[in-house]
């Protein structure tokens, strides 16, 4: 659980964060979205104290975090960031084992976990490699491996797949995901891309100015903006494509019903449904769940959605 | 504590350096080698810091230490020996011990084939020689031409000035430069500033002309102790006096030339002459 | 490189030239009368060493089979054949000279063997390491055995270091181990300084300042200034004073040259340290490790080949500002330097500066072998 009550941070004569209050609970997976500028990065670094906040508190667990020794308290948040940040003289095992080595794991412990975090990260036959040798997605994936290696409550994420292609970075995404669904861990995002924050969170909080204007689930921020600002940042006539990334074709299909086609995963979102359809030339597809057909996903029900 | 003995870095210093060291080892005196030590800026100020014990300097050269320059005592042998050495005793608890008798002044030397012709023997043949309108080309160091302890004193006294055009000055150039230049008549020339024990001066054939008037002031190399440690070892003083009586200018050129001409090791040329002197076994 | 097109380097053809001019200058040696005077120039062997760099000439412009391993041959012939020819002279000339007469190695020789080992060290580049090394080690061993064997004793070079034998061998060892203790404190002090300037952003002011005037000052200067304190400082601890430590001697001397090194080891620092991706600082902290584990885990080892780069730089500089320590009677080699600048006597000097430069470079092979060490690693 991370608190932050009534937190303030300039630089100089800029406010970057002002007097913002937010809770994320055990085992949520919190985005902050919103415009480079809008303070989201520094916030996130509060957390692991890589910035001092000039009032106010921020809480890990209950405890306020300028009271505890820094380099526990970092030890004990995973961190992965844009740019990598891998150690250039060291192998991927070695980026991977750098805090349980901080943290004196035994040897034998260290080896299996970062066998383990390679398999998980489809890292296989790159553990003695150097990072120069790997392309961009490799080197985030040992990013984020190294960010969970220590098995970290908390991990905080400041647009670690914003450099990456769309491909590499969809598919990271997806792992991620599970990962975290898998663990529980509590995971604190950053980024600027609105499709990235929608498909990731558990909840968002859009971030303007240094001030949240709004935090809520997905479907709250696309249905119910607080305002223009909000509105304008979803992204208008784009907000109902995203909706369709949110929804999954469960909540939308004609249980019972049959239809000729290509099935899709009850568990698959509306945007890859509407793909399917595109792809295969048909205005409804049989739903599959569990490898058993169910219902049918039918075009006129997507486009009346919502409405 | 052992003895440590200095001297200036060069030639006649390492000489008379290892003089003193070899001397002091063979009266069963422990002593480390710090011969060739540095300038004589540097030699005396760790002299005076008691850094060293003891080093071979030259009595004339007291009249700088001590701001004398023309105080006429440091013209005579005996006088300046006597004024160097109550000096130095008063001021900074420095013995001089007996200097040798070589005087190693300032001097000029001329060609040889030059001096015949002209019949210069000296510093007043010179000065007629130069009056009379003689083709002199006199190469010296910048200080040599500029100091008043050198040419201008020897000009103003013999009364004879050098045209900026007879003077070849190398700046910061040693006797054995200026030397080579005479010897090898580079750009004409044909006389040069010598140390009057220089070794080079006979093998180049170069005539040394005499100074009747005590132009310059006299420089007997002499060891300088640290009083507390002369009085710890007493017994070195004889010996030490001993080594340096036979020091005459003609053996002083002689053994330089060991050094310079021959490049023989200074400790080997010391030893060589001690042994002959009898002083070392 | 700019390559001719019939694929031979053009500096081949510009160190022929070099060579040509060297065979045609007159004074391949010169005879002195005496240690002190210039000697008449000698050149007995013009025509044959012109033909060998002709040769040269010929295969830098004209392409034929077996080219290469000719000038190979040519070029280390003259690194070995040139100093035996010059040593074979000499030898010959004082049998019926004087006692006093010198026999000098002259400009032609130099020029010409420098051209030589030049040709040699460009020509091998390109080839195998192990055929590099056992041509210079061949040279070496074969110039080795011919001194052995005296082939050089009657140039006046070698008479020098003959009868300076002992204390030319001490002088070497006070060199290296007056430069050896001057590196190590100038890394051990200003590695830290340098990262205390990195870390406070303070490189460009007061220290760098301080160091940059330091540089400033001349080293006579300077050691008249130590002599006092030094001496002071032995006097009150007569431990340090046991330990050689004094006015004069070692200590000012590796005072002064660590004067003098302090400001390119801490420029070099900070240029390591500057060298450590930003990113890695970042993530490194990020995960906890503390000032110290950032320090030896990251900045180290990333920032080490800048510093060691640096440090080769410092090590050849202070190896030849070492024969200043002469002045305050730490001895070295330039104790040779300046007796013979006093005594007038040019081989003397010349032995000096032959064996500092040749240390130097030994220092400067050693650092670039550590160089490719540590690149191989990483």
């Amino acid at each position: 659980m991370i608190e932050f009550e009534h937190v303030r941070k300039r630089f100089g004569d800029h406010v970057v964060i002002d007097d913002l209050s937010l809770r994320v609970e055990d085992g949520e997976f919190f985005v902050l979205v919103g415009p480079s500028g809008s303070g989201k990065s520094t916030l996130l670094r509060t957390v692991n104290r890589l910035v001092h906040v000039d009032a106010g508190c921020v809480r890990v667990d209950g405890e306020d975090v300028a009271t505890r020794n820094v380099e526990t308290l970092r030890r004990g948040i995973g961190y992965a960031i844009q740019s990598v940040g891998l150690f250039p003289h060291r192998t991927v095992a070695e980026n991977i084992a750098t805090v349980p080595r901080l943290l004196r794991w035994p040897e034998a412990d260290i080896r299996a976990r970062v066998d383990e975090l390679i398999a998980l990260l489809r890292l296989d036959g790159m553990a003695e490699r150097y990072p120069h040798t790997l392309s961009g997605g490799q080197q985030q994936r040992v990013g984020v491996a190294r960010a969970l290696a220590a098995r970290p409550r908390i991990v905080l994420m400041d647009e670690p797949f914003g450099a990456l292609d769309p491909l590499t970075r969809e598919s990271l995404q997806g792992s991620l995901k599970a990962i975290q669904r898998d663990m529980g861990t509590t995971i604190l995002f950053v980024t600027h891309d609105m499709d990235e924050a929608f498909g990731l969170g558990d909840r968002v909080g859009l971030m303007l100015d240094g001030g949240l204007v709004q935090v809520g689930k997905p479907l709250e921020l696309l249905h119910a903006p607080a305002d223009e600002r909000v509105r304008d940042f979803v992204g208008g006539t784009r907000a109902r494509l995203r909706e369709l990334a949110v929804r999954t074709v469960g909540e939308n299909m004609r249980r019972g019903e049959q239809a000729e086609g290509e099935p899709v995963d009850a568990g698959t979102t509306l945007q890859e449904a509407l793909g399917a359809m595109l792809t295969q030339g048909r205005d409804r597809l049989p739903v599959h769940e569990h490898g058993q057909a169910v219902g049918a996903i039918v075009l006129v029900d997507l486009v009346a959605r919502g409405a | 504590m052992p003895v440590r003995v200095g001297s200036k870095a060069d030639n006649e210093g390492a000489f008379l350096g290892q003089v003193i060291l070899q001397v002091l080892r063979h009266e069963g005196v422990p002593a480390v080698d710090r011969t060739q030590l540095g300038p004589t800026s540097i030699v005396r100020r760790a002299l005076l810091n008691g850094d060293l014990d003891v080093y071979p300097e030259y009595t004339g050269n007291a009249a700088f230490f001590f701001h004398r320059e023309s105080d006429p005592s440091f013209r005579d042998a005996g006088k300046a020996y006597a004024l160097a050495a109550s000096l130095d005793l008063a001021a900074n608890r420095l013995v001089w011990l007996t200097p040798a008798p070589a005087d190693n002044h300032w001097a000029i030397g001329v060609r040889s084939d030059v001096a015949k012709r002209e019949d210069l023997h000296t510093l007043r043949d010179l000065a007629r020689w130069a009056n009379g309108g003689g083709d002199v080309l006199l190469a010296g160091s910048a200080e040599f031409v500029e100091s008043d302890a050198a040419l201008p004193a020897f000009q103003s006294t013999y009364g004879f000035s050098l045209r900026g055009d007879q003077l070849l000055v190398l700046a910061g150039g040693d006797t054995s430069a200026t030397i080579k230049a005479a010897a090898e008549g580079i750009s004409g020339v044909n006389a040069s500033m010598v140390y009057s024990t220089d070794g080079a001066i006979a093998i180049t054939g170069l005539t040394v002309l005499a100074d009747p008037a005590h132009v310059e002031m006299v420089y007997q190399p002499a060891p300088v102790f640290r009083e507390e440690v002369l009085q710890r070892y007493p017994g070195v003083r004889a010996p030490l006096e001993a080594a340096f009586r036979p020091l005459t200018v003609d053996v002083l050129r002689r053994l330089n030339a060991r050094t310079q001409i021959d490049g023989e090791e200074a400790s080997k040329v010391a030893a060589d002459y001690l042994r002959s002197e009898g002083l070392l076994k | 490189m700019i390559r001719r097109p019939n694929g031979m380097a053009l500096p081949v053809l510009v160190l022929s030239i070099v060579g040509v001019i060297a065979a045609c200058l007159p004074a391949f040696l010169r005879i002195a009368p005496n240690r002190l005077l210039t000697g008449e120039a000698f050149n007995p062997h013009a025509w044959p060493v012109l033909g060998g760099w002709l040769l040269v000439v010929v295969c830098s412009s004209v392409a034929f089979p077996g080219r290469r391993v000719l000038l190979l041959a040519i070029a280390w012939a003259g690194v070995v054949g040139l100093p035996l020819l010059a040593g074979a002279d000499a030898h010959r000339i004082l049998m019926h000279a004087t006692p006093y007469t010198r026999v000098q190695a002259g400009a032609g020789f130099w020029l010409g063997w420098l051209a030589a080992a030049l040709l040699l060290l460009d020509h091998l580049r390109g080839m195998h390491k192990a055929a590099q090394a056992g041509a210079w080690l061949a040279a070496l061993a074969a110039v080795t055995l011919a001194f052995v064997a005296g082939a050089f004793d009657s140039l006046s070079l070698v008479r020098e270091w003959q009868a300076q034998r002992a204390p030319f061998t001490a002088a070497t060892g006070e060199h290296l181990r007056l430069a050896a203790i001057t590196l190590v404190l100038a890394l051990l002090i200003g590695a830290p300084l340098g990262w205390w300037a990195w870390r406070t952003r303070r490189g460009d002011g007061v220290l760098v300042g301080i160091l940059a005037f330091l540089q400033t000052v001349p080293s006579l200067a300077l050691f008249a200034l130590l002599i006092a304190p030094f001496a002071w400082l032995a006097h009150a601890w007569p431990a340090l004073g046991a330990l050689g430590f004094g006015g004069t001697g070692a200590a000012p001397a590796v005072f002064a040259l660590l004067l003098y090194a302090l400001l390119p080891v801490v420029r070099y620092t900070v240029a390591g340290l500057d060298a450590v991706p930003g990113d890695a600082r970042e993530a490194a902290r990020g995960l906890g490790m503390s000032r110290a584990q950032l320090l030896w885990r990251v900045q180290l080892p990333l920032g080490w080949p800048v510093l060691l780069a640096g440090l080769r730089i410092v090590a050849v500089q202070t190896i030849g500002l070492a024969a200043v320590a002469a002045l305050i009677g730490a001895g070295g080699l330039g104790r040779f330097v300046f007796l013979g600048i006093g005594q007038g006597a040019m081989d003397m000097v010349m032995l000096g500066t032959l064996a500092i430069i040749v240390m130097a470079l030994a220092v400067d092979l050693l650092f670039q072998g550590l160089l490719a060490l540590t690149e191989r690693r990483a």
